[in-house]
């Protein structure tokens, strides 16, 4: 195990920021922290790197107990905070060489790391700017290049995607992808749903200072009492039709509306193939179909009765 | 590892255009503006300008031997050159004096200067001071006759009532004594004026506080997003805040010494002669400054811009009560306040480099030097204590450097 948070409590002030969250991350993994603004996911990042006070509990990085002078920890951890820091009055490449210089003192490995992280961003060309002369999202490349320049093998990236243009969005997860397959750990906190679903291999979900679920996306899905919707536009049914479509296997509900037949499964696989042999087999002639998977917004959802993003 | 840190630290430092300005740049146009207005009252020599003045001439006036002796004596080309005489008519006299030629016209009555006994005579114009305004030329010219005559009343006095006192009257005539003995600690002559270059030296001393404060923020995670970043590093904190301190002391000290050049050779202003201790005032100085703005950065948890507030207020307040803006200022503190001078960095930077000018012994410099030291000590250990906290209750960071970011 290379991070194991126990039992941690965190308060600012009245607010309780972090209640008796536990969470487990194991070597070689892509563990996601979802949860809405506010849930506690960067409280519980600064905790893990000893940035915080905590109020209870433990946290162990690489099976020693996280301080702040547990320098030979900290070397092996490379952090991708949620705002850039960089300086400004330094260019692209003396920033990256820079913070690897407080990982890594052999100026030639060190070199070597330096033009790599570059390479790896994106950002040779653009090596002489200085930070305020890049938009948003190579900031944020340069952000991740000085975070992950000295190969740590354990990477904690706090929402590196905010504010981000599409193009380097895709480019810094293909990017996260790449540096797990070399054998990194990763812990990626976000609220975009998406990303972590795409990303992670396994998710915890928090919200209010606790875990609400975790596991991969598929077990978490499964978690909740809801499988795909299928939408099909249809210009005539009849009611015994709505009523057979009913008694389909998985079929939780049907309605028929507006030349609109909305279908939820509970679960199952070949739900579309089963409702559109029937169709055929009626002689229904349609027009388009959509069919929608669940979402870890609908496990929220399901699990707080709030939307991810409220 | 330290190098490493040094030489960014360097970097960031020397390519902050904004504090560069205000610790390098402004210093330099405050002295240059202080150069014209009163750079004349600080040069080692003071022009003195004969005072041009007119004698009618007249039978009187060529009568009166002793008078044309003290003024053509006054009016001798040389070092003591007292007057500029010139011998005209009534007329011409007249003429110079209303076009400003001259600054007075003398003139002795018909009867001379007759019997001055009484005062009645003399002062009814036997000897006559027209001037056409007034000034301190004129005073000159007034007091230079006011002698004359009380002498020669003196003289007349003696010879009528008791001629027999009169051996010896006339050498003791030409002495002058004084009842009161001059202890000089120098043979520096002291000029007020200096004492706003030097305090303004201590100001830029006191603006590398700047420098310090802007290390203080980029170290401290709840203060910076660099200085989170800085703090998850496997580097011991206590090496990374020496490196930047000694990154801005470095700085700091060439700033000064770019001013200091630039008052020396450039305005002519004068620190005496011991460039040795000047140098070491100056560095000591700057560590005051840093140290300043180190213990302002850490002294409470506001946002970055309430402490660059507080350090712009309190560093203003030094320098007014050193003596910047009125230079009676540091004498009307030492008299009544004059604790406030030993605890006033900038009042001790300036007093150094005045003392270095004024005194031959270098007491006072030293008890400045050391005041500053322990000063700067005190500064540092509250720092210390501030920043050697590991964790923080919270990160709600304020950091200008992010703000100026278009994230």
């Amino acid at each position: 195990m290379l991070i194991r948070v126990k039992n941690l409590v965190k308060r600012y002030g009245d607010l309780l920021a972090l209640d008796h969250f536990n969470l487990e991350v194991r070597e070689g993994e892509i563990l996601g922290l979802l949860g809405p603004n506010g849930s506690g996911k960067t409280t519980t990042i600064n905790c893990i790197l000893a940035l915080l006070k905590y109020d209870k509990g433990s946290v162990e990085v690489f099976g020693k107990p996280m301080t702040p002078d547990a320098y030979e920890s900290k070397r092996n951890i490379g952090v991708v905070m949620q705002n850039v820091a960089v300086f400004l009055e330094l260019t692209v490449e003396e920033n990256i060489d820079y913070f690897c210089g407080m990982y890594v003192e052999d100026v030639k490995t060190r070199r070597a790391l330096v033009e790599e992280a570059i390479e790896f961003v994106g950002l040779s060309e653009y090596r002489r700017f200085r930070p305020n002369k890049l938009s948003g999202g190579l900031l944020r490349r340069l952000n991740i290049a000085c975070g992950i320049a000295h190969k740590p093998k354990l990477i904690i990236l706090d929402e590196p995607t905010v504010a981000v243009d599409p193009q380097s969005r895709n480019k810094i997860l293909e990017g996260i992808r790449e540096l797990n397959r070399n054998g990194a750990t990763v812990v990626y906190t976000s609220h975009y749903m998406e990303e972590v679903e795409q990303l992670c291999s396994r998710i915890v979900i928090m919200d209010k200072g606790k875990t609400l679920a975790s596991g991969t996306k598929e077990e978490l899905k499964a978690m909740i009492n809801r499988g795909e919707i299928i939408t099909v536009e249809l210009y005539f049914l009849e009611p015994d039709d709505l009523a057979h479509i009913r008694q389909l296997p998985h079929v939780a509900d049907a309605q028929y509306s507006a030349n609109r037949l909305t279908v939820r499964y509970d679960n199952g696989q070949h739900n579309l193939l089963t409702l559109l042999d029937y169709l055929k087999s009626r002689g229904l002639s349609f027009e388009r179909v959509y069919s929608e998977q669940p979402t870890l917004n609908d496990v929220f959802l399901e699990i707080t009765g709030r939307q991810l993003r409220d | 590892m330290a190098m490493h840190v040094f030489k960014y630290r360097m970097k960031c430092l020397l390519r902050d255009r904004e504090t560069v300005f205000w610790t390098m740049v402004f210093p330099l146009l405050l002295a240059t503006m202080f150069h014209f207005a009163f750079g004349h009252l600080v040069g080692d020599t003071v022009s003195f300008e004969p005072v041009k003045v007119a004698v009618v001439d007249s039978p009187a006036y060529q009568n009166e031997v002793f008078l044309k002796e003290m003024l053509g004596a006054l009016s001798a080309p040389g070092d003591g050159q007292v007057l500029d005489l010139t011998i005209a008519d009534e007329t011409e006299a007249q003429r110079l004096l209303s076009e400003g030629e001259v600054v007075g016209v003398i003139t002795v009555g018909e009867d001379g200067l007759g019997s001055p006994v009484g005062g009645e005579g003399a002062r009814s114009g036997s000897v006559r001071l027209t001037v056409a305004q007034s000034g301190l030329n004129q005073s000159i010219l007034k007091a230079i006759l006011d002698d004359y005559l009380h002498s020669y009343a003196t003289v007349y006095s003696i010879v009528s009532q008791n001629p027999t006192a009169l051996g010896g009257l006339i050498e003791r005539l030409y002495s002058r004594s004084s009842y009161t003995r001059q202890v000089s600690y120098s043979e520096a002559v002291p000029k007020p004026m200096l004492s706003a270059f030097y305090a303004l030296v201590a100001m830029a001393c006191m603006y590398t506080s700047f420098w310090g404060m802007r290390n203080t923020i980029d170290v401290q995670a709840d203060l910076s997003y660099q200085g989170a970043r800085r703090s998850v590093a496997p580097t011991h904190k206590l090496a990374v805040v020496l490196c930047d301190f000694a990154a801005a002391l470095l700085i700091s000290l060439g700033e000064i010494l770019v001013l200091l050049a630039y008052l020396v050779f450039a305005l002519k202003v004068n620190f005496g002669d011991q460039i040795g201790f000047v140098v070491l005032t100056c560095l000591v100085g700057c560590v005051a400054g840093v140290s300043f703005g180190t213990f302002v950065g850490t002294l409470f948890r506001r946002s970055v811009g309430a402490k660059i507030g507080a350090l712009i207020g309190a560093t203003m307040a030094m320098s007014f009560l050193a003596g910047l803006m009125v230079v009676d200022m540091k004498h009307w503190v030492a008299r009544n306040a004059p604790v406030l001078t030993y605890i006033n960095p900038a009042a001790l930077i300036s007093d150094a480099f005045y003392s270095l000018y004024v005194y031959d012994n270098l007491n006072r410099f030293f008890v400045n030097i050391g005041l500053l030291l322990a000063i700067s000590a005190a500064f540092c250990f509250v720092s210390y204590l501030q920043l050697r906290r590991e964790r923080y209750a919270s990160l709600r960071l304020t950091s200008r450097s992010y703000v100026r970011l278009r994230v």
